[in-house]
C-alpha cells in the first residue's frame, strides 16, 4: 500500500509544484492522476520514488517511511516500483535487450553488471518480458529503429524485469498518436489485473480515464482538487479542475 | 520576476539619465536599461586611456608638442568617443534609437594606430628587403626532393629540371645522369638502412645472431605522425574518466560533488590556457629533449583539451535514461554504465578524431622547442640556410595534414551521422570476427610501432632532470617586481595587438576569396568550378601549415620581430577565416533569396537584402574565434623570432629564471583564459 502525507515540492525557483497533497493507493488499484500541463502530477510521481526530492511531507511504501529511507535503502525501494515515461527514456543507441536488461540492475551486483554480464536466469526473463508486450523478434535491434508505440511497449518491459509491485506511468500515451493510446494502456491494465501490480498512471484524456482507471485524483495548481472514482467526476468537477473554459474532448 | 511596465519617467530623472554619461561614460546607457552597451562603454573608455597613456610613456607612441606641453593625439579621438557616448546616452533617454558606428569608428581608430606601432608595421621593409625575399622565395619554390648526377656531382633537381627531364625521356632524348630520392627527402620520410638484427628477428629464425638486415628508417616527418598518433590516443584514455569529475550532472550524483566539478573545471582550463609548446618547454625540464617530452607536451594539452569537450557532452546528453535507470535501482556505477556511456560514444570517438588532427598540426611544430620530428628537423635546417630542404618539409608537412584533415573530417561525418544499421543478419559473423581481428592486431602493431618510434620511456617519468625540482618550485612563486612585470605586460599587449592585426588583415584578404569558395555562388560555368576548387585548395593548403613555420620565412623578409610574428598569424588567419566564412556563406538559406528575387530585385538588391543579413552574425562570431585563437598562437609566436610574449618566456626559460617564467605563465593563462570568455560571451549574444 502507498500512504502520501501532506507531500509539498518548492523548486529553487520558488515554484509550488505540490501542496500539502494527501492520498492512499490500496494494492491492485489503477489510480488516474489527471489535471492540466504543470499541475503537478509529474512532480508527484517523481517524489515517490524520490527522483525529486519532496520538500516536506511523508511517503509511506508498505510502511516503510520513503522519505526517510538511506541511498541503498532507497535502491531497494526503488526496484519494487517500476516506471514508464511519456518521452519513452530509452537509451537510443543501445538494443532493445540491453534496455530492457538495465530494468534489472537494482537487483545484480555492480562489477559484472558494469561489464554486461547478466545471468542466464535474468537474460531469459528479459526475453519473456518482450515476448509479453510482443517485441521478442525485435530484441537485437537498436531501441531508435522502433515506433514511438514499440520504444513505450520496450519501457513497458523494462519496468517488467524489476517485478514491481507498483508501477509508476507518468503521461505514457502523452507522445503516442491517439490510436496506439489503448494498446499500451491494455499493457498496464493485463499487468493490473492479472499480476496484481498497483498503478498509478497520469492521464490527459477523461474517457481513457474512465475507461481504465479504477480510482482517481485530480491536481490543480499543485493542490488536490478531486479524489474519488472516475465516473464521479461529472461536468461541474471537469470544470474545477480544467478551468471554465475547457471543452471535453474524446479521444476515438 | 515581474517585469516592471515601462511608465514616463520623471523629468528631474531624465536629465539625470541624458546628462550622467558626461561624468561616468556609460552611466546614462545603463541607466536606460542598456546595461551591456553602458559596461562595454565604461569598459573601452578604461582600456583605451590606459593605452594611449602607455603607449605613450613606453613607445612616444602619438607624440606632439602643443605649446611646450608633450602629450599624445589619441587623446583627440578618445574625447571624440566621449562627446558621442553623451550624445547615446541622450539619445537612448528619449528612447531614441541611437547608431555605434561613430563610437567604434573613434575606439578603432585609437587601437589601430597603437596596434601599427606596437607591432613594429614597416611596410617599407616588404619592399626594400624584396630580392632578400625573392631569393626565399626560389628557394622555397624549389625544394629539394629528387636528387640529379651531372657530370658525376650531385644536384638538386627541381620542378623545372624535373619537367626538363621528364620531357627528354618520353621524347627518347639523351638525359643527364641518373636520378633519386635526395638524401633530404630520405630523411623526412625515412629510408631502408642496414641495422644489427632485432632479437624477435632471431628467435624466428629470420636472422642470424649478430648479422646485418635491412629495416626501415623512419624520417622525421613519419616520427612526427607516430608522436601525434600516441599523443591522441593517451590524451584520449585518459580525458575520458577526468571528463565525468568535470561533468555538473555527474558530480550533482554525489556529495561534495560540486567541490570537485569546480576543481576538475578550473584545472581544466588553466591547463589548455597554457600552449602546448611553453607545455614542451617546461616538459624537456623534466624528461629531457626528444620525441617523448613532445609527446608528453601534446598529451598534457589534449587531456584539458578533451577533458572540457567530453564533460561538456556529458552535461549534453539526454536525461530521461538517466533517470528511467535510476528509477530501476540502479547506483551511481550502473547509471553511467547504462544510461550515460552508450550516448556519449559516438560524440567521444568524433571529438578524439578532431583533436587527431589538431595534435598532428601541434606534433609538426612541438619539434621547435622540445626535439623530435619534423619541427626539430626545420629548425636544424632553417639555422643552416637550407631553404630548399626547409620547402621539402613544408611539402611534406601540406601532404601528411591535408590527408589527416580529409580523414579525420570523413569519419567525423560518418561517426556522427549515427544511423541505427538496417539490417544486421546480412553480414556473416565468421568474416565480422575476421575483420575485427585483423584490425585489432593492425592496430597493435601500429601501436607498438609509434611507441617505439616516439622514444616513449615511462621510467623517464619518474627520474626527472635535475633542474625540474627547481621548475616546480619556483614556477608557483609569482614574481611582480618591475623588472618582471614591466617586460610582461609590454609585450602582452604587443601579443594581443598582433593577433588584432592579422585578424583584421587575414579577414579583409580574405573576405573576397572566401565568395570565390562558395559553391552556391560561384557559378556554373568550367572556369568558376576551378576557380571554386583552386580557392579551397589555396586555404586547406596554407592552413595545413602552422603559424611557427610561417613565421621562419617572414623573419627573412622583414626581419626578426612583431611584424614578422603577425604577418605569419594572418596568413593562417586568412586560410582558416576564408574557409570558415565560405563554409557560412554555403549555409545560407535560400528562401529569402528567392522571395527577394520573386519582387524584382537586381543582384546586388539580393546581396544587401537576401544575403548579407544572413551571413553578418556568423561572419563576426568568426572574426571574434579567429581573434581568440590568434592571441593563442602569438603567444608562441616568439619562439621562431616573432616577436610577443614568446619571446619573454624563452628568454626566461633560458637562463633557467623559472620563478619569472612562472610568473609570465600565469599572465598568459590570465589574458587567454579571459579572452576565451569575453570571446563565448560576445559570440552569444551576437548570433
Amino acid at each position: 500500500m502507498l500512504k502520501v502525507e501532506n507531500l509539498s515540492k518548492i523548486y529553487p525557483n520558488g515554484t509550488r509544484a505540490l501542496k500539502n497533497v494527501s492520498f492512499e493507493v490500496k494494492d491492485g488499484e489503477f489510480l488516474a492522476v489527471i489535471g492540466l500541463s504543470g499541475s503537478g502530477k509529474s512532480t508527484l510521481l517523481r517524489c515517490i520514488n524520490r527522483l525529486i526530492e519532496p520538500t516536506s511531507g511523508k511517503i509511506y511504501w508498505n510502511d516503510q517511511d520513503v522519505t526517510a529511507a538511506s541511498a541503498s535503502e532507497m535502491r531497494k525501494i526503488r526496484r519494487q516500483i517500476g516506471m514508464v515515461f511519456q518521452q519513452f527514456n530509452l537509451v537510443k543507441r543501445s538494443s532493445v535487450l540491453s534496455n530492457v536488461l538495465s530494468g534489472r540492475l537494482g537487483y545484480v551486483n555492480t562489477l559484472p553488471s558494469a561489464l554486461h554480464l547478466f545471468s542466464a536466469a535474468d537474460n531469459s526473463k528479459a526475453f519473456a518480458s518482450l515476448g509479453q508486450v510482443g517485441l521478442a523478434e525485435k530484441s537485437h535491434v537498436r531501441a531508435d529503429s522502433l515506433s514511438g508505440g514499440q520504444q513505450q511497449r520496450v519501457g513497458i518491459a523494462r519496468a517488467l524485469m524489476q517485478d514491481p509491485k507498483l508501477i509508476l506511468a507518468d503521461e505514457p500515451v502523452a507522445s503516442l498518436d491517439p490510436v496506439l493510446a489503448h494498446t499500451i494502456l491494455k499493457y498496464l491494465e493485463q499487468l493490473n489485473k492479472e499480476r496484481g501490480i498497483t498503478v498509478l498512471c497520469s492521464l490527459h484524456f477523461l474517457d481513457l480515464v474512465h475507461r481504465y482507471a479504477t480510482s482517481a485524483i485530480a491536481l490543480k495548481d499543485g493542490e488536490m482538487v478531486f479524489q474519488g472514482l472516475p465516473k464521479q467526476i461529472d461536468d461541474a468537477q471537469f470544470k474545477a479542475i480544467y478551468g471554465q473554459e475547457a471543452e471535453r474532448v474524446s479521444l476515438l | 520576476m515581474a517585469k516592471t511596465e515601462a511608465v514616463p519617467k520623471p523629468v528631474a530623472n531624465l536629465l539625470v539619465v541624458r546628462w550622467s554619461s558626461l561624468i561616468i561614460p556609460g552611466l546614462g546607457q545603463f541607466l536606460s536599461k542598456k546595461r551591456t552597451r553602458g559596461g562595454l562603454i565604461l569598459l573601452t573608455i578604461v582600456v583605451l586611456a590606459y593605452l594611449v597613456n602607455w603607449s605613450l610613456v613606453h613607445q612616444n607612441i602619438g607624440k606632439i608638442d602643443v605649446g611646450g606641453v608633450v602629450t599624445s593625439w589619441l587623446w583627440l579621438p578618445l574625447a571624440l568617443f566621449w562627446a558621442w557616448n553623451v550624445l547615446d546616452a541622450r539619445a537612448l533617454a528619449v528612447q531614441k534609437t541611437s547608431s555605434p558606428l561613430i563610437g567604434i569608428l573613434c575606439a578603432a581608430i585609437v587601437l589601430y594606430v597603437i596596434a601599427w606601432e606596437v607591432t613594429d608595421v614597416r611596410l617599407n621593409r616588404l619592399v626594400e628587403r624584396f630580392n632578400d625575399a625573392r631569393t626565399v622565395a626560389t628557394n622555397l619554390l624549389n625544394p629539394d626532393m629528387i636528387t640529379i648526377t651531372v657530370n658525376g656531382q650531385d644536384q638538386i633537381c627541381a620542378w623545372r629540371c624535373m619537367d626538363t627531364y621528364i620531357g627528354d625521356k618520353l621524347a627518347g632524348r639523351p638525359v643527364d645522369g641518373p636520378i633519386r630520392a635526395s638524401d633530404n627527402l630520405l630523411q623526412i620520410f625515412g629510408n631502408l638502412k642496414l641495422v644489427p638484427a632485432a632479437r624477435w628477428q632471431v628467435d624466428l629464425g629470420l636472422a642470424t645472431p649478430g648479422s646485418k638486415v635491412k629495416a626501415f628508417n623512419a624520417g622525421s616527418m613519419i616520427v612526427t605522425i607516430a608522436m601525434g598518433l600516441m599523443a591522441t590516443l593517451f590524451s584520449t584514455i585518459l580525458a575520458i574518466p577526468i571528463s565525468f569529475f568535470a561533468a555538473r550532472n555527474i558530480m550533482a550524483r554525489l556529495p561534495g560533488g560540486a567541490v570537485i566539478y569546480y576543481v576538475a573545471r578550473g584545472i581544466l582550463n588553466v591547463v589548455r590556457a597554457v600552449d602546448t609548446i611553453v607545455w614542451g618547454l617546461i616538459v624537456i625540464v623534466w624528461v629531457g629533449l626528444g620525441s617523448f617530452a613532445g609527446v608528453i607536451a601534446l598529451t598534457i594539452h589534449s587531456v584539458a583539451a578533451l577533458g572540457k569537450l567530453f564533460s561538456e557532452e556529458i552535461e549534453h546528453i539526454d536525461p530521461g535514461p538517466v533517470e528511467a535507470v535510476t528509477a530501476t535501482g540502479a547506483n551511481l556505477i550502473q547509471v553511467i554504465r547504462y544510461a550515460v556511456i552508450p550516448q556519449i560514444v559516438p560524440s567521444f570517438l568524433a571529438y578524439s578524431l578532431l583533436r587527431w588532427d589538431i595534435n598532428m598540426r601541434s606534433a609538426t611544430v612541438i619539434g621547435f622547442v622540445a626535439g623530435g620530428g619534423i619541427g626539430f628537423f626545420v629548425i636544424e635546417t632553417v639555422r643552416m640556410g637550407g631553404y630548399q630542404q626547409y620547402a621539402t618539409a613544408l611539402w611534406a608537412v601540406v601532404v601528411v595534414i591535408v590527408l589527416v584533415d580529409f580523414i579525420s573530417g570523413k569519419w567525423r561525418e560518418a561517426i556522427l551521422k549515427d544511423q541505427p544499421q538496417k539490417d544486421k543478419n546480412t553480414s556473416r559473423p565468421f568474416w565480422n570476427g575476421l575483420r575485427v581481428a585483423f584490425y585489432t592486431i593492425l592496430g597493435l602493431l601500429v601501436f607498438i610501432y609509434c611507441w617505439n618510434l616516439s622514444e616513449i620511456n615511462l621510467g623517464n617519468l619518474f627520474s626527472p632532470g635535475s633542474n625540474f625540482g627547481l621548475l616546480i618550485k619556483d614556477f608557483v612563486t609569482i614574481d611582480l617586481s618591475p623588472d618582471v612585470l614591466q617586460p610582461t605586460i609590454q609585450q602582452l599587449i604587443v601579443t594581443i595587438f598582433q593577433a588584432f592585426l592579422a585578424t583584421t588583415l587575414g579577414a579583409l584578404v580574405a573576405l573576397p576569396f572566401s565568395f570565390l569558395a562558395a559553391r552556391n555562388l560561384t557559378g556554373r560555368s568550367r572556369l568558376s568550378v576551378w576557380i571554386y576548387y583552386l580557392t579551397r585548395a589555396l586555404f586547406n593548403v596554407l592552413r595545413s601549415i602552422e603559424a611557427l613555420l610561417y613565421v621562419v620565412i617572414f623573419i627573412f623578409w622583414v626581419g626578426i620581430g612583431p611584424f614578422a610574428g603577425m604577418l605569419a598569424l594572418a596568413v593562417t588567419s586568412f586560410a582558416l577565416i576564408g574557409k570558415l566564412f565560405s563554409e557560412a556563406i554555403e549555409n545560407i538559406e535560400t528562401g529569402p533569396i528567392e522571395a527577394v528575387n520573386a519582387t524584382g530585385a537586381n543582384r546586388l538588391q539580393m546581396i544587401v537584402y537576401a544575403i548579407l543579413p544572413q551571413i553578418t552574425p556568423p561572419f563576426v562570431s568568426y572574426l571574434i574565434y579567429q581573434w581568440d585563437i590568434n592571441i593563442r598562437m602569438a603567444t608562441i609566436i616568439g619562439f621562431a623570432g616573432g616577436g610577443g610574449i614568446g619571446l619573454t618566456l624563452t628568454t626566461f626559460f633560458g637562463s633557467l629564471e623559472y620563478h619569472k617564467a612562472g610568473t609570465v605563465v600565469a599572465f598568459i593563462v590570465i589574458i587567454v583564459a579571459l579572452m576565451d570568455f569575453a570571446s563565448a560571451k560576445l559570440r552569444q549574444t551576437l548570433v
